[in-house]
């Protein structure tokens, strides 16, 4: 049951029915009923895992904070993240460290596979999970003594396949302290579900068309504009993809009256890595930052350490997205550029831009895009094909129809005038016309170009 | 933040706060209708139609006829899909003598339902002409396709069919899939066009430019059309051997049309079609009741060989029609002289020759039986 889906909505109508009509003491129950429906509906018997995993770590937190300081805290720490690595590990690794052994052993790469289905969301719960724990540890969160409140932290639907990864303090506050949403959060969370929609149906899934017809066959598209063309479609396709799903999300859980994080902060529009990183996928790289990158050693060990933590942190954070070279390979890529970056003294930018800010923007953008490529292809002798064709051969043409490079400007634009005026956060206390025109707007966007012909997979839903 | 602590007393939302996300969101619903008509319900989308999509082939042929001078006195219409092939230049060259002018809607693929809703759109006052020939394939209610769940229906129609519709276009179609598509079709215009539109931004100067044409001259090459000139002549079957013999030029596409056709006996619908036809057929004559225009069914030449065992002895709503003053019926024999391989250019649609034939015969027929009623009068 994918958010865009009529089935999502139809079962998003009975879930608000439902919850606003039942009693107090009930509305809990019926949203961990609701999200463990949501997840039935992919795989039912992967219900266990979940719930297993809710388990330990339901349990470790309580075992945590009973225990005084010492080895046994820490061995109840270590059990309770041995469990969550585990079964991540399993499911989504096996066969990638499987097919290298093999590999290393001069066998064929199948030779110790297991047929395994990768559970719906498991990255995303695991780190979410994880978190809870060690805050536990650290004695920067309370434990959670209602294993329905535990339950429902961890399977909450509107976040449950591809986040945002919701830090326990942030979900437990809304929860312990639930208040209807006021009538400006009700608006807000119908826009961003309609916006999110438009995203991911009227500009994601176009873009999705270009960059499987070219990732499919890059030979079939020669020249480097053909290849940049195509790179840069999956670039689109990607962020709206992503963004437009965690739109959803933030706003379904904002009709619920509960309040996520942003997750994204116009991304493209960065003058650097490290900006980029600041505003891309804001919930797992503060994630990376808080449970691995400062626990390594942050910056607080000179330089090389510093290089090298953040070498380690993206590695990791690459493998956290799937189990390839190519990945590990895209983390390291961005590790070597925040690397870089630091190496000459660029910091995150947070400066009004100037003159020369929309060319650091559009390197940033290029550098971002060669990034993808790793991501998108299927192998890596794809992803060294593609590269090759981005920077030799003759120049080729734009892959895109005409129109989809004035939709891309036109999106571009948009975000320039909400990174500078803030529009979009405003159109809730918008005068009652502006903010119907705005939705009525998105509604016609979507019905001309929002792709129905079939509905195709979130991006980050893989992972 | 205690964790044992209970959900807090929630601030309700006030009713003030639930009335302004209430009309905010009412509002938004308007805007979206009101922006949805202006684009598409207007007619100004229907003439960038692309006219080689199902909406806008239909499009043309309405526009072409809409064009049409109506400065002769007495018009009539050929109604019907792509076998009624009554050419208006041939019928118009013996106005003469029938003192009528002919025009056409004989839409290929089109049923009952949507002769209705194209002469809804093309006379809306249903005093435009003084005849209208609908050709049928049979006057008995036999048919071998469920016309009630013809989603292609939809896609011709989408152009014509409005909010009033929703009721009788969408309670129409039998299958919950089909009424959903139809109710898209009805309140979701940009939706139905969505592929179109975007058709359009991709190739705008082309579109733009073929529109242009389209208006300019359509009506020329539908006039001057170029019929078929070959012919049939030659071809058997063996009804018994189920084996069919066609002349050397039909390409394999139509031999596999024609056997088909032919030797397959697909099963038949009956009450569902006798209900079908007097629910869109009878609204057709619900429209002219009381009208000046004649509604005249004819029974189209059905091949250039008759399947033997055909005629049922069942109960015929076009019968009927006629029994109850409601319409006039050709004599169903009338064009059984035109049913030989020499004036069929494939098993379904007449050639040049038989065209011309066909034409003249209807011609005469319609004069002749306007005449006698207006006699009558």
């Amino acid at each position: 049951m994918l958010f865009h889906t009529p089935q999502f909505f139809l079962f998003l109508v009975v879930v608000l029915l439902l919850f606003y009509t039942a009693p107090r003491a009930w509305r809990r129950w019926i949203l961990l009923a609701a999200s463990y429906f949501f997840y039935m509906c992919w795989n039912a018997k992967f219900i266990l895992l979940i719930i297993v995993l809710t388990a330990i770590d339901f349990t470790a937190g309580i075992w945590l904070a009973r225990l005084a300081a010492g080895r046994k805290r820490k061995a109840a720490l270590i059990m309770s993240l041995s469990a969550n690595l585990g079964f991540l590990g399993f499911f989504k690794y096996y066969n990638f460290m499987a097919a290298n052994v093999a590999t290393l052993l001069g066998m064929p790469i199948h030779a110790f596979a297991l047929n395994i289905i990768l559970p719906m969301g498991i990255s995303f719960h695991t780190f979410q999970s994880m978190s809870y724990v060690i805050d536990v540890y650290r004695g920067e969160q309370q434990p959670i003594t209602d294993p329905v409140d535990y339950a429902l932290y961890i399977s909450f639907f509107p976040q449950l396949v591809a986040g945002p990864i919701v830090r326990a303090r942030h979900f437990f506050a809304d929860l312990y302290h639930w208040r209807a949403p006021d009538s400006q959060e009700q608006l807000r969370g119908v826009l961003l579900v309609v916006f999110g929609l438009l995203k991911k149906l009227a500009i994601a899934d176009q873009f999705a068309r270009l960059a499987d017809q070219f990732f499919s066959k890059p030979a079939a598209y020669p020249g480097w504009l053909a290849a940049w063309s195509g790179v840069v479609a999956f670039s689109i396709q990607i962020f709206f993809d992503f963004s437009g799903y965690t739109d959803m999300a933030i706003g379904l859980a904002q009709l619920l009256g509960f309040h996520f994080p942003d997750n994204f902060r116009r991304p493209y529009l960065s003058r650097g890595i490290t900006e980029f990183w600041r505003r891309w996928h804001i919930s797992l790289s503060t994630w990376l930052r808080d449970y691995l990158y400062i626990p390594l050693g942050g910056n607080r060990h000179g330089r090389w350490q510093t290089y090298r933590n953040l070498m380690l942190t993206m590695l990791l954070g690459g493998l956290w997205h799937g189990a390839s070279w190519n990945f590990v390979i895209w983390g390291g890529y961005h590790g070597a550029l925040l690397s870089f970056e630091r190496a000459l003294g660029i910091k995150d930018d947070r400066r009004a831009w100037r003159l020369v800010d929309p060319l650091r923007a559009a390197l940033t953008f290029a550098l971002v895009s060669i990034s993808w490529v790793f991501f998108r292809a299927a192998t890596l002798r794809d992803s060294i094909t593609v590269l090759g064709r981005l920077f030799s051969g003759p120049h080729g043409h734009i892959i895109w129809p005409h129109w989809m490079l004035w939709y891309a400007v036109l999106a571009l634009l948009l975000a320039a005038w909400e990174e500078r005026s803030g529009w979009f956060e405003r159109l809730p206390d918008a005068p009652a016309w502006a903010y119907a025109a705005a939705i009525a707007l998105c509604l016609f966007c979507l019905e001309l170009i929002g792709f129905t012909d079939h509905a195709v997979p979130f991006v980050y839903f893989q992972f | 933040m205690q964790a044992t602590a209970q959900t807090a007393k929630p601030a309700s939302t006030t009713e003030g706060g639930t009335s302004r996300v209430a009309v905010r969101l009412a509002l938004a619903l308007v805007f979206f209708f009101a922006l949805d008509a202006l684009v598409f319900r207007t007619g100004w989308y229907a003439r960038l139609l692309n006219p080689d999509s199902t909406a806008g082939f239909l499009q043309t042929y309405l526009w072409i006829e809409q064009q049409r001078p109506m400065n002769y006195p007495r018009q009539a219409l050929a109604v019907g899909d792509s076998r009624m092939g009554v050419k208006a230049r041939m019928a118009n060259a013996l106005t003469p003598e029938t003192r009528l002018r002919f025009g056409t809607i004989a839409v290929p693929g089109t049923t009952p339902r949507c002769w209705y809703y194209m002469l809804r759109e093309l006379d809306p006052d249903a005093d435009r002409y003084a005849a209208i020939v609908i050709g049928l394939d049979t006057y008995d209610d036999r048919g071998f396709e469920n016309l009630n769940d013809r989603e292609l229906d939809i896609n011709y129609l989408t152009p014509l069919v409005g909010f009033a519709d929703f009721v009788p276009f969408v309670s129409s179609y039998q299958s919950w899939p089909a009424r959903i598509h139809a109710a898209e079709a009805i309140l979701f215009k940009g939706l139905a066009y969505q592929r179109d539109f975007q058709d359009l931004l991709a190739r705008r100067h082309t579109r733009l430019e073929v529109a242009r044409i389209n208006h300019e001259s359509a009506h020329e090459w539908f006039y001057n059309a170029v019929w078929e000139r070959r012919s049939l002549a030659g071809m058997s079957v063996d009804w018994n051997a189920h084996k069919l013999s066609l002349p050397d030029w039909v390409d394999a596409q139509h031999r596999s049309i024609a056997e088909n056709l032919l030797l397959n006996d697909p099963p038949a619908y009956f009450d569902q079609f006798a209900r079908y036809r007097r629910r869109w057929l009878g609204a057709i004559l619900d429209r002219y009741r009381g009208s000046r225009t004649k509604i005249i069914f004819l029974q189209l030449p059905r091949g250039p060989v008759v399947r033997p065992n055909l005629t049922t002895d069942r109960t015929s709503s076009i019968r009927e029609f006629a029994a109850h003053g409601k319409a006039l019926l050709m004599d169903e024999h009338k064009f059984d002289s035109l049913e030989r391989p020499e004036l069929f250019g494939d098993v379904q649609h007449l050639n040049e020759a038989g065209g011309l034939q066909f034409t003249t015969m209807v011609a005469e027929e319609v004069s002749r039986m306007v005449g006698l009623a207006e006699g009558n009068r």
